[in-house]
């Protein structure tokens, strides 16, 4: 059931919390092969749910009264275990909550367990060696992607009724592509980071991972503390799709349903053109030197005296990024101050981006590149191709599941301007209501 | 003795401050090559404009 028809069900007293809960427990119980949780819910939700319960009783409000939300196990709670996926922080319990789990709190929601995650979210595929390997939902063979996988897994399996993620290469949108589930990245900086443990403190994001475009939509409100947007009218919007060769490589059938939205969205009265951006192809290059460079920047110290306390692929990474020069960092800032511009020139002639979210569907566990016709491509750096560029400007970026290939689920973006998140949920929600029929 | 990527690479790293085992330097060298040719990509875009009456 969507969140939000789950906050509804529960103000009006035709749920009660404590059935609910009770059946999300019982779906964690029956898959820990998935590895959602590092720290499924506990006693203390168990006490929020009975004092939910009690507040409802009373006919209290709250946008969120009772609702279960899982959160990334690398936003802090309140004497709640915060691993960030690590075995550095393993046993880490925060003295004060992150903003957006305040937040939540404040709308009445209960903090439903922390979820998996790649370590220290500096990864996409999400199998975790001090946690385990998380698995997709659809396909338990299959990678969910990450490093939101734990709570794209949590969604998609209904084992909570929405969940916390965070974006610093695309890692909401990527598990809620490869698993099925709706994820947005907001605007850099609607959403407060204040208490999330930081990946590359000028790429990260703070976003949901949900069931529905209206879930993302109420949970952004929350989230950013910005009123509910006035409704969008989507007819006459101008769409972009994306061309080029950042977009060139891609799975058949992925591409044929970035297709059918575009002409979904053409059908329902949207006006639809191609634009090519070429200063997308300096994305893979731009973001690399960026996060390697701040990702050990956060890391500096643990890195060079116990690099034997990280996973192989994520001290491998920060060990790189220990390497690199503040000249190549300010050539790829300057790369990404034209990627903005170059951005900002395309939003004059239309009102969204519309691409696919990865270029593939999940890949099986442990599969290391992917071969297109001509070359080879690293499975994570075909992940975040075409999520990353939205890192880097900060701009709005919403996946919507659109159908299927190969059995597996697809994800389309659609990206806008600056804080323009209503347009962006407007034509997602547009998106769904065709992918459905 | 000629030098190699990988002793030049050890260097960096010494240099840096990192304790790299003999297996870390097996699995940075390919991330340092794929870094170095992708940076040089990046370089040759973002050329500076041109400055007259320096050369």
């Amino acid at each position: 059931m969507p969140m939000t028809a789950v906050a509804r069900a529960l103000r009006a007293r035709a749920l009660s919390p404590l059935e609910l809960v009770d059946a999300y427990l019982a779906r964690i119980d029956a898959a820990p092969e998935l590895r959602a949780f590092i720290t499924p819910p506990g006693a203390a939700a168990r006490r929020q749910v009975q004092r939910a319960a009690e507040r409802i009783a009373r006919r209290e409000t709250g946008a969120l009264l009772g609702v279960p939300i899982a959160i990334k196990d690398l936003f802090a709670t309140r004497g709640v275990r915060t691993t960030v996926g690590s075995k550095i922080l393993r046993d880490w319990q925060p003295g004060a909550d992150a903003a957006v789990v305040t937040r939540l709190r404040k709308a009445g929601a209960i903090v439903f367990g922390k979820t998996n995650l790649h370590e220290f979210a500096y990864g996409v595929s999400n199998a975790n060696p001090w946690w385990g390997v998380a698995r997709n939902p659809v396909d338990p063979r299959r990678s969910p992607g990450g490093s939101s996988g734990g709570s794209a897994i949590a969604v998609v399996a209904g084992m909570c009724a929405a969940a916390l993620g965070s974006d610093t290469g695309g890692s909401i949108r990527i598990p809620a592509a490869l698993c099925g589930c709706v994820g947005l990245k907001p605007t850099r900086g609607a959403v407060p980071l204040q208490g999330a443990f930081p990946l590359g403190w000028s790429l990260d994001h703070a976003g949901s991972l949900t069931r529905t475009v209206a879930d993302a939509s109420l949970l952004f409100q929350i989230l950013s503390g910005r009123p509910a947007p006035s409704r969008v009218r989507t007819r006459g919007l101008r769409v972009g799709v994306v061309r080029g060769s950042i977009t060139e490589r891609i799975q058949p059938g992925v591409g044929a349903r970035v297709e059918a939205a575009a002409r979904g969205l053409r059908r329902a009265g949207l006006r639809v053109r191609d634009v090519t951006i070429p200063e997308l192809d300096w994305t893979v290059a731009t973001q690399l030197v960026t996060l390697r460079a701040e990702a050990s920047a956060v890391h500096a110290r643990w890195i060079r005296q116990r690099p034997r306390s990280y996973g192989t692929d994520v001290r491998v990474r920060l060990q790189l990024g220990a390497l690199v020069s503040g000249v190549d960092y300010v050539v790829a800032q300057r790369a990404r101050d034209r990627l903005r511009d170059a951005l900002d020139r395309v939003f004059d002639a239309v009102d969204v981006l519309l691409l696919a979210t990865t270029p593939i569907t999940a890949p099986v566990i442990g599969e290391r590149v992917v071969r297109w016709r001509a070359a080879e491509e690293p499975i994570d750096g075909a992940l975040v191709r075409l999520t990353s560029p939205f890192n880097l400007s900060g701009l709005p970026a919403l996946s919507v599941p659109c159908g299927e290939a190969g059995g597996l689920p697809v994800g389309v973006q659609v990206v806008g301007r600056w804080n323009d998140e209503p347009r962006v949920l407007a034509v997602g929600q547009v998106i769904e209501e065709f992918a459905q029929e | 003795m000629p030098v190699t990527e990988r002793d030049r690479l050890a260097a960096v790293g010494r240099a840096a401050g990192l304790r790299l085992a003999s297996s870390d330097l097996d699995r940075l060298l390919p991330a340092w090559k794929r870094y170095i040719a992708l940076v040089e990509e990046l370089r040759a875009q973002v050329v500076p404009e041109p400055i007259h009456g320096d050369d």
